[in-house]
């Protein structure tokens, strides 16, 4: 009975965070409401006992990728009565939209389910079952091709992103690591020799 | 036999070992000498081809606990898409130096997303297909917008890119089902427990359609087209040749391991709707394209005409149908390729030759490569005896042969509509006055290559039995 | 009891809230990312709901890859966006039509 509380009450502030995602007028408000939806979506996860992917969440989802867009936000700095407004045209069409798909997954998922479906619940896991360790045996044996594909698109990432973005213009001011590990001590300070003055403390009269 | 027992997979091992060189030694090059890049990433091809010949298998061979497949369809098609890959790195280098933008990340991407093909051919189970088909979307969508100070460029990437991921996230939201339903995620799983009368009812068959809409948006079928025109319109030329060629081997492997694969029990249910998409695309690629001033923009139009031919030969369910279809995607990779590249020849410092009226009168400034071009716009409105009048007619007969003959008749009146377009073009280089007789500035090695590849569609159209024979041994061997 | 149909429903609704966004935010460039983000949530949610039901862990396998790939994708795009708003100093998509036909 708690666990259906749980479940309910974490599923309506899902959905209601992903109603402000889509309606938000303020894009930086756009990205707090997903943030919310990934925490939300993170608990569920741990109640059936998913827990590695709900850190995994919570941890890459939200601490990097949100920032990342939350970044772009406030880089790109865009004017926010600009962008809003005029979403009404669509409204109508939107709702109607997502109307009949829940009509009609929910159809299938109730109504016209196979045996599979509307019987299976989640077993619980056995006593010492560690969710992570049981991912990892797997990942890196049944899926290790997958996980060196993975590691590639990464790298794709990595190379298309700088290849987009980055500019050498005139006044950059840039690390040359090179120059700074040859740098000798003798070019940096200046060693003066100086004879010890004593403080003129003494005030004229 | 390279790399032990993972020796199957040596072509997609030594091209990332390849792309790691290139990648590194990119850095040490400046930029005058940029050819040296061109050089590395040719060679990468090279030792890349050596390395399907040498050690991947034609025999049905499982790797990496089934998720790794190769057979003699994935041989054929890695083989092509190299081959094709090299071609435009070819045609794009004068291009790209003279509008210097010729930078290693052109190469670095073109091979990325060639890995990405090769993981796509070589799938078998729905999570490597994925992957590779993010890793050939991500490197693409990148080279779109690759001429950063382009604005249209740049918006042709964001459309390509949103509607490409939306595309993604239905493939995956349709590939959960089928993974919920069947338990499996490997094409063989998938199969054997489709067979299953118990759970082939209606969550797996909406499962499906969820993943015919997003095969139907990377191929660019009718009606989820819409990035397509857009895209080879606002990329650069060398660009859209890149997106025009390799890319369809890979979209053909989607649909062939999927589809055929992994649900092939299901041909009735999905059947109908690959015909709708089939039916729309031809018809709509083929009208748009008439109003069409555009050339890069026309081409685009022309490719959805020819993926409905790709795909009404999938529908047939039949092995004639799918060695048409394959067929049919070998050699119009070879034709585009050409006329993109032919596209890239006119076009100069600081001009793109991307109007059709750019075409006029090329016969007076070079008679030989208007004769290419001619040999590239008849061979893709199917022409005997060029190529594609045979890629066209085994596809016609494969539908016969399976009872449609309304569908033929669809195909062959869209391919007379689509035969006015193409001929504009030769009557343009033929038989009208040049507006510009600048000279040509490609260098001598390209000027070959695409000698070469226009040949090629004469020549295989005159002798296209050894393709044909090869198409239809490798669908045998297959299916 | 909660089973596996209602975390399929959830996942539908929030599927079918991300295309209404779609539809909705046609105009803005990074909410339509958003929207394609919530979409990959619901395709998560589906993917470990299967997983737990059927005591495999390959489903969650995909989910980590998914939010591998995501993550790559996002800064794909958002470096997309940045090249489009240095050209245009405006991420509107409705200026965003200079090609017709």
């Amino acid at each position: 009975m708690f666990h259906t509380i749980l479940f309910y009450f974490f599923a309506i502030v899902l959905i209601g965070a992903a109603i402000g995602v889509i309606f938000a007028r303020n894009p930086v408000h756009a990205v707090m409401f997903l943030v919310l939806a990934f925490f939300q979506s993170a608990v569920l996860w741990l109640l059936i006992e998913a827990e590695f992917l709900a850190i995994v969440l919570v941890l890459v989802y939200v601490g990097a990728v949100m920032v990342l867009f939350l970044f772009v936000v406030m880089m790109l700095d865009i004017n926010v009565e600009e962008v809003s407004g005029g979403y009404t045209r669509y409204l109508p069409l939107g709702v109607l939209v997502a109307v009949l798909m829940v009509t009609e997954l929910a159809q299938i998922i109730w109504l016209r389910s196979t045996p599979g479906i509307s019987a299976a619940g989640f077993a619980s896991t056995p006593d010492g079952y560690s969710n992570t360790k049981a991912l990892g045996a797997v990942l890196y044996t049944e899926h290790v091709y997958a996980f060196e594909i993975a590691a590639v698109i990464l790298l794709l990432a990595i190379v298309a992103a700088i290849t987009l973005t980055m500019r050498k213009r005139p006044g950059l001011k840039q690390q040359d690591i090179a120059a700074q590990v040859a740098v000798r001590a003798a070019d940096r300070i200046r060693i003066v020799k100086m004879d010890a003055v004593k403080p003129d403390t003494g005030s004229e009269p | 036999m390279i790399f032990g027992q993972f020796s199957p997979a040596a072509p997609e091992i030594t091209l990332l070992i390849m792309i790691c060189i290139v990648l590194i030694a990119d850095l040490f090059v400046e930029d005058e000498k940029r050819a040296t890049t061109f050089w590395l990433a040719i060679a990468s091809l090279a030792v890349t081809a050596w390395a399907v010949l040498a050690s991947a298998p034609d025999a049905h061979t499982l790797l990496f606990d089934g998720s790794y497949v190769s057979d003699a369809l994935s041989q054929v098609l890695k083989l092509f898409a190299i081959g094709t890959v090299a071609i435009g790195f070819l045609y794009a280098r004068d291009y790209l130096r003279q509008n210097k933008l010729m930078k290693g990340e052109y190469y670095l991407l073109g091979l990325f997303g060639l890995l990405g093909i090769m993981i796509m051919t070589s799938a078998n189970s729905m999570l490597t297909m994925y992957l590779g088909l993010e890793t050939l979307s991500l490197s693409l969508y990148a080279l779109v917008a690759f001429d950063r100070n382009s604005a249209t460029s740049a918006e042709s990437a964001m459309k390509y890119f949103v509607l490409g991921a939306i595309a993604s996230g239905t493939l995956l939201y349709g590939i959960s089902w089928i993974y919920g339903i069947t338990g499996s995620l490997q094409f063989d799983g998938i199969a054997a427990a489709v067979r299953n009368d118990a759970i082939n009812s209606m969550p797996l068959w909406f499962g499906m359609a969820f993943m015919i809409v997003g095969i139907a948006f990377k191929f660019g079928a009718v009606p989820f087209h819409m990035w397509l025109p857009d895209v080879y319109q606002g990329a650069r030329t060398p660009v859209t040749l890149y997106i025009a060629s390799a890319p369809k081997l890979a979209a053909l492997a989607l649909i062939l391991r999927i589809l055929v694969d992994g649900l092939g029990e299901l041909h009735v249910v999905w059947q109908g709707m690959i015909m709708v998409l089939a039916v729309l695309s031809l018809v709509v690629g083929n009208v748009v394209a008439i109003a069409q001033t555009n050339i890069k923009r026309m081409l685009g139009y022309s490719a959805i005409a020819h993926v409905g031919f790709i795909l009404i030969a999938i529908f047939t369910g039949s092995q004639d149908g799918y060695a048409a279809a394959l067929f049919y995607t070998l050699t119009y990779v070879v034709m585009a390729a050409g006329a993109f590249g032919m596209v890239i020849l006119l076009s100069r410092k600081g001009f793109e030759a991307e109007n059709l009226a750019d075409f006029k009168g090329l016969n007076a400034r070079s008679p030989w490569f208007a004769l290419m071009m001619l040999f590239f716009m008849f061979g893709m409105a199917g022409v005997p005896p060029w190529v594609g009048f045979f890629a066209k007619l085994n596809v016609i007969s494969a539908v016969l042969n399976a009872g449609f003959p309304i569908l033929a008749l669809i195909m062959v009146l869209a391919s007379v509509i689509g035969a006015y377009y193409y001929l504009r073009v030769i009557w343009y280089m033929y038989f009208d006055a040049a507006e510009d007789r600048s000279v040509f500035q490609a260098d001598i090695d390209t000027r070959i290559v695409l000698s070469l590849n226009g040949v090629a569609v004469l020549v295989l159209g005159i002798i296209p039995g050894w393709l044909l024979t090869l198409c239809i041994n490798v669908i045998r061997t297959v299916y | 009891m909660i089973g596996l149909q209602h975390y399929l429903t959830l996942s539908a609704i929030l599927f079918s809230l991300s295309i209404a966004g779609i539809f909705v935010n046609r105009r803005n460039l990074i909410l339509l990312l958003m929207c394609i983000e919530l979409m990959l949530l619901a395709v998560n949610f589906n993917f470990i709901a299967f997983s737990r039901s059927l005591g495999d862990e390959t489903g969650q396998v995909f989910v980590f890859f998914i939010l591998t790939v995501a993550a790559a994708e996002a800064a794909i795009g958002l470096a997309i966006l940045v090249v489009v708003f240095r050209n245009r100093r405006s991420i509107n998509v409705q200026e965003l039509d200079t090609m017709k036909g």
